[in-house]
C-alpha cells in the first residue's frame, strides 16, 4: 500500500497533465455536440423538407460510423483535402460531430414529446415560429431531454480515450505511455480508472443540478 | 367580419368541408352544431388559419385568412381562439400564460401586461389562482385560464373550438358562464359546441354542419326547435335523449 502511494505521487503529475487535456477536449466536444445537436434537431423537427432530408443523412451517416474511424478520417485524411487540423482540434471536431448525433436524437425525442396543442395555442396568439421555439417548446423539450442528456455528457468524457489513437496526448494516453515505460501496470491504470470516475462527478453534479433548476417550472 | 364564401377542404381524399357560405357579423355569437366529423371544428380552425383550404375565400374584416402567408401572425391575434383540451402553456403560471402573448407577440410593457392579466382573471373569476401553474387547477379554471388568455390579446372575435367538451360534468357551468359574460359585454363568438343550452340561451345564431354542409342556419330558436332539415331532426333527438 505505502509503495502504491508513494509511486502514486510520482505518476500523479504526469497524469493530471493528461486530465487537463481530457477536460478540454471533453468541454469542447461537448459544446460542438451541442450546438451541433441543436441544429440537427431543429431542422428535423421544422418539417421543411430539404432540412429533413440533410439532418436525417448526417445524423444516420455519422452514426453509422466507428468513432475511431472517424477520427482517423478527421487527422489522416483530410489533410489530403487541404484540411490540416491539430490532432487536439481533430479530436475535440471528430467527438463533437459523432456526439451531435447522438444529442441530435435526444433533442428530437424531447421536441416530439411536446403535445400538439402547444404549437397550436402559440399559433393561436400570434406567435411565430422562433418565438414560440424560444418560449413554449424549448422550456418544455430541456425537462425531457436533461436526464438523457446527462448520460450523454458522460459517455463523451469516457469517449475522449479513443483520441488517443490520434496522438491526442490526453489521460488514457498518458496512462498507457506510463505503463509501458514503468511496467507498473497495476498503480497505472488504477490511478488512471480513479481519475476518470473523479472527472465524471463534476458532470453528474452538473446534470443534477440542471435537473433540478429546469424540472421545477 | 368573418365571411366564408365557397370553402372547401379535404384531408386526402376526404373532403370535409364541402363549400361552406356563411357570415359572422361583429358582436354577434354563432353556435356550429352537429354530428362528430360534421366538419365544425375545422371550419374553426380555418378561420384561424390552423388548417389550410383549397378553394373559395375566407376573409376577416376584408382581410385575406392565408395560413401560409405572413400575415397570418396579425391575423391571429385578432381572432383568437379556445380549445377543447385547454392548451395552457405547463411550464408558466396562470398569469404567465395570460401574458405571454401581450408582452411577447405585442411588445407591451410589462407591468401594464401584469396588470391586465391581473384584471382579466380577476374577471374569470381566478385572481387568487394567478401564481398557480395549470396542473394544479382544475379543468373548468384551466379554461376560463385559455379565455383569460385569448382576450389578453385584445381580439374582436373569440373563437370555441368544443370549450367543455373536456370537462367533468360539474364544472362545464363555470365555463358556460364565462363565455355568457363575455356574450353580454359584446363579444364577437363563432363557437362549436355540444351544449344546445347554451346555444338556446346565449347564441344569436346557430349553424347546423352535416357531411361537410351547412344544412340549417338561422335563430336559435328556428333551429332548434323548430328545424326544417331531417338531418337537423335526427341530430337533435339524438342529443336531447341524452
Amino acid at each position: 500500500m505505502n509503495d502504491f502511494i508513494e509511486k502514486s505521487g510520482d505518476y500523479l503529475p504526469i497524469l493530471l497533465n493528461g486530465v487537463g487535456i481530457t477536460v478540454s477536449l471533453t468541454i469542447t466536444a461537448l459544446v460542438i455536440a451541442t450546438l451541433l445537436g441543436l441544429v440537427w434537431a431543429l431542422m428535423r423537427y421544422s418539417g421543411i423538407g430539404p432540412l429533413v432530408f440533410i439532418s436525417k443523412t448526417v445524423v444516420n451517416t455519422v452514426r453509422g460510423i466507428p468513432i475511431l474511424v472517424q477520427l482517423f478520417y478527421i487527422y489522416f485524411v483530410l489533410p489530403e483535402f487541404g484540411i490540416d487540423l491539430s490532432a487536439f482540434q481533430a479530436g475535440a471536431f471528430g467527438l463533437g460531430l459523432a456526439y451531435s448525433c447522438y444529442m441530435a436524437e435526444n433533442f428530437r425525442a424531447g421536441l416530439e414529446a411536446i403535445d400538439k396543442g402547444q404549437i397550436e395555442a402559440a399559433h393561436s396568439i400570434g406567435m411565430g415560429w422562433p418565438l414560440m421555439m424560444r418560449r413554449v417548446i424549448l422550456p418544455q423539450a430541456v425537462r425531457t431531454v436533461l436526464p438523457p442528456y446527462g448520460n450523454t455528457m458522460i459517455m463523451l468524457l469516457k469517449d475522449t480515450s479513443q483520441a488517443s489513437v490520434i496522438t491526442v496526448a490526453e489521460l488514457t494516453m498518458k496512462g498507457k505511455l506510463l505503463a509501458a515505460s514503468t511496467f507498473d501496470n497495476m498503480t497505472v491504470y488504477t490511478l488512471v480508472a480513479v481519475m476518470y470516475l473523479v472527472l465524471s462527478v463534476p458532470l453528474l453534479v452538473l446534470s443534477g443540478y440542471l435537473e433540478r433548476r429546469f424540472g421545477k417550472k | 367580419m368573418i365571411r366564408l364564401e365557397n370553402i372547401h377542404k379535404r384531408f386526402g381524399e376526404l373532403e370535409v368541408l364541402k363549400g361552406i357560405d356563411c357570415e359572422v357579423q361583429q358582436g354577434e355569437v354563432v353556435c356550429l352544431i352537429g354530428a362528430s366529423g360534421s366538419g365544425k371544428s375545422t371550419l374553426l380552425r380555418c378561420v384561424n388559419g390552423l388548417e389550410t383550404y383549397e378553394e373559395g375565400r375566407l376573409t376577416i374584416d376584408g382581410n385575406l385568412v392565408d395560413a401560409r402567408s405572413k400575415d397570418i401572425r396579425s391575423l391571429r391575434t385578432s381572432v383568437t381562439m379556445v380549445f377543447q383540451r385547454f392548451n395552457l402553456f405547463p411550464h408558466r403560471t396562470a398569469l404567465e400564460n395570460v401574458t405571454e402573448g401581450p408582452i411577447h407577440v405585442k411588445g407591451m410593457a410589462r407591468s401594464e401586461a401584469i396588470e391586465m392579466g391581473h384584471e382579466l382573471l380577476a374577471r374569470m373569476g381566478l385572481d387568487a389562482k394567478a401564481h398557480t401553474y395549470p396542473d394544479s387547477l382544475s379543468g373548468g379554471q384551466q379554461q376560463r385560464v385559455a379565455i383569460a388568455r385569448a382576450l389578453a390579446m385584445q381580439p374582436r372575435a373569440i373563437l370555441f373550438d368544443e370549450p367543455t367538451s373536456a370537462l367533468d360534468p360539474e364544472l362545464v357551468g363555470e365555463v358556460l358562464e364565462a363565455m355568457r359574460g363575455l356574450a353580454d359585454e359584446g363579444m364577437t363568438m363563432l363557437v362549436v359546441t355540444h351544449e344546445m343550452g347554451f346555444a338556446r340561451e346565449v347564441s344569436d345564431r346557430v349553424l347546423f354542419m352535416d357531411q361537410g354542409r351547412i344544412v340549417e342556419n338561422g335563430s336559435a330558436e328556428q333551429v332548434l326547435t323548430n328545424p326544417q332539415h331531417e338531418r337537423t331532426q335526427d341530430f337533435l333527438r339524438r342529443v336531447l335523449e341524452r
